[in-house]
């Protein structure tokens, strides 16, 4: 099983960036994916839904740095059905969220990394050297796989850590219902809030704030109507 | 030099790759390289084939642009290389085609076309659909996602040093009128049933909890401009209520 959730992180970590982009990384696919590998797909849709509204607040443009959602999703998974009960919602999304951190800090580490690997090959780039440039290309996608790996497998350490030491000490202080089911209300108000302002960035305040407004009440209207 | 029929299909297939050695030195330029070099064959039979290796070397340089797009710049700077055009126009051409092809890519993809189908997939997984909002969204996306990338590749070898033509093909303009403003009515209409998704069968003191919470980090940004990002305010989140937990157990 372990195997199977790295080397999914590993695929979504790759996809992210590197190749080929075709949005596996997103959460929304991440989480249930973990999550049917796991034998449990609604806590890979309920993560998964939770961390695509954080991910509205990525825009990867230009060299902006930014946290990695896609292995992030997958520890959470991990570690949200590890932990179970009421509060396997939250602890995954806190133990997602620390992941998803590293995850952003890797990446930048990585590009240092294939910038130094091109300053070294820069002779034989500079002369057109085919075999050099593929090498270089390929190597730097071999390290991105190593660095999703490596992410991930941080990640699912950290969730076979934190999930059942989380729910011993919690079994033990024998907590309210109400108060176990705080982490997850807290976490999915903040993405919620996340969610919402990311989409408010890119409608701005021009025209599309009516085309905004449309969908916000056609949405609460069919919201109540269900 | 007559150009040779190009092996576009090899050329499609590493543009796939083209983000595979980004780095903060070159950006993009490695992956564009590497996806411009099968079209660069042919030139390969002159004098020690020093036409081709110093068109791969021009082809690897700096370049920063949308990644879907950069097909256009593949294209256009092997067809130039063809043509004869001089290599310091073809540094010209790849420099001015940054701008516009990376404000196009982030408008048209990142600002439209993936909160658009993302935001169609969360109403898909709120209204319980499951696995197929799933693998709807992956099918949609990447349609768009590889029609993009084909025909920025193709322009790009049909139009040469006048593929800036290609930008103004009123396709794109359309695309750009129809998918933006459908991202703002999508992602509205998202939003409410989402978080209905979201509170199902959860007490009133959770949907405060929540409400409180996501009203809190909507107007923080406003407070401290740029010192709340979504990753800062769910940790908060997690780690205040964790601690209230403990205090009031």
């Amino acid at each position: 099983m372990i195997f199977a959730l790295l080397g999914w992180g590993m695929l979504v970590g790759l996809d992210l960036v590197s190749v080929p982009q075709m949005m596996i990384a997103r959460p929304l696919v991440a989480g249930p994916i973990a999550g049917a590998m796991l034998g449990d797909v609604a806590t890979g849709l309920q993560l998964g839904v939770l961390f695509e509204l954080f991910q509205y607040d990525v825009l990867p443009v230009g060299a902006v740095r930014y946290p990695e959602y896609g292995p992030a999703t997958v520890a959470a998974v991990a570690a949200a059905h590890l932990t179970g009960g009421l509060i396997g919602i939250g602890v995954g999304a806190g133990v997602g969220l620390v992941v998803g951190m590293l995850g952003g800090i890797s990446l930048h580490l990585l590009r240092i990394l294939n910038a130094r690997a091109v300053a070294r090959a820069a002779d034989q780039l500079e002369a057109g050297a085919v075999d050099a440039l593929v090498r270089v290309h390929a190597a730097s996608i071999a390290r991105d796989a190593v660095r999703a790996a490596l992410v991930t497998g941080v990640g699912l350490g950290f969730a076979w850590l934190v999930g059942p030491v989380l729910s011993i000490t919690l079994l033990a202080r024998e907590l309210r219902p109400e108060t176990i089911r705080l982490p997850g209300a807290a976490v999915a108000g903040a993405a919620l809030a996340t969610g919402s302002a990311g989409v408010l960035r890119l409608v701005g305040k021009g025209p599309l704030v009516r085309w905004l407004a449309t969908g916000v009440a056609a949405g609460a209207i069919v919201a109540w109507l269900r | 030099m007559a150009p040779v029929k190009p092996p576009l299909a090899i050329a499609f297939l590493r543009l796939f790759t083209v983000q595979g050695s980004w780095n903060y030195e070159r950006m993009l330029g490695l992956g564009v390289g590497v996806a411009e070099e099968p079209l660069l064959r042919g030139l390969r039979q002159g004098a020690n084939g020093d036409a081709y290796h110093g068109a791969v070397a021009r082809g690897a340089r700096f370049f920063n642009a949308h990644p879907y797009l950069c097909g256009m710049v593949v294209g256009a700077a092997a067809k130039c290389e063809y043509e004869g055009v001089p290599p310091e126009q073809v540094a010209r051409l790849r420099t001015a085609l940054c701008g516009p092809l990376g404000s196009l890519g982030d408008r048209l993809v990142w600002g439209g076309w993936l909160p658009l189908t993302s935001a169609a997939a969360l109403i898909a997984v709120a209204l319980g659909v499951g696995w197929w909002a799933i693998a709807g969204f992956l099918l949609l996306y990447n349609v768009g996602h590889v029609a993009l990338r084909w025909w920025a590749l193709r322009a790009g070898w049909t139009h040469g040093a006048g593929v800036v033509t290609a930008l103004r093909h009123p396709a794109l303009q359309r695309a750009l009128a129809l998918v933006v403003p459908a991202m703002a009515l999508v992602s509205g209409f998202a939003i409410p049933l989402v978080l209905r998704a979201l509170v199902a069968g959860w007490s009133g003191r959770d949907v405060g909890v929540l409400g409180g919470v996501a009203l809190l980090g909507f107007l923080s940004p406003r407070w401290w401009p740029g010192a709340v990002s979504g990753l800062r305010l769910g940790l908060i989140a997690v780690a205040a209520a964790l601690a209230a937990g403990a205090i009031w157990p």
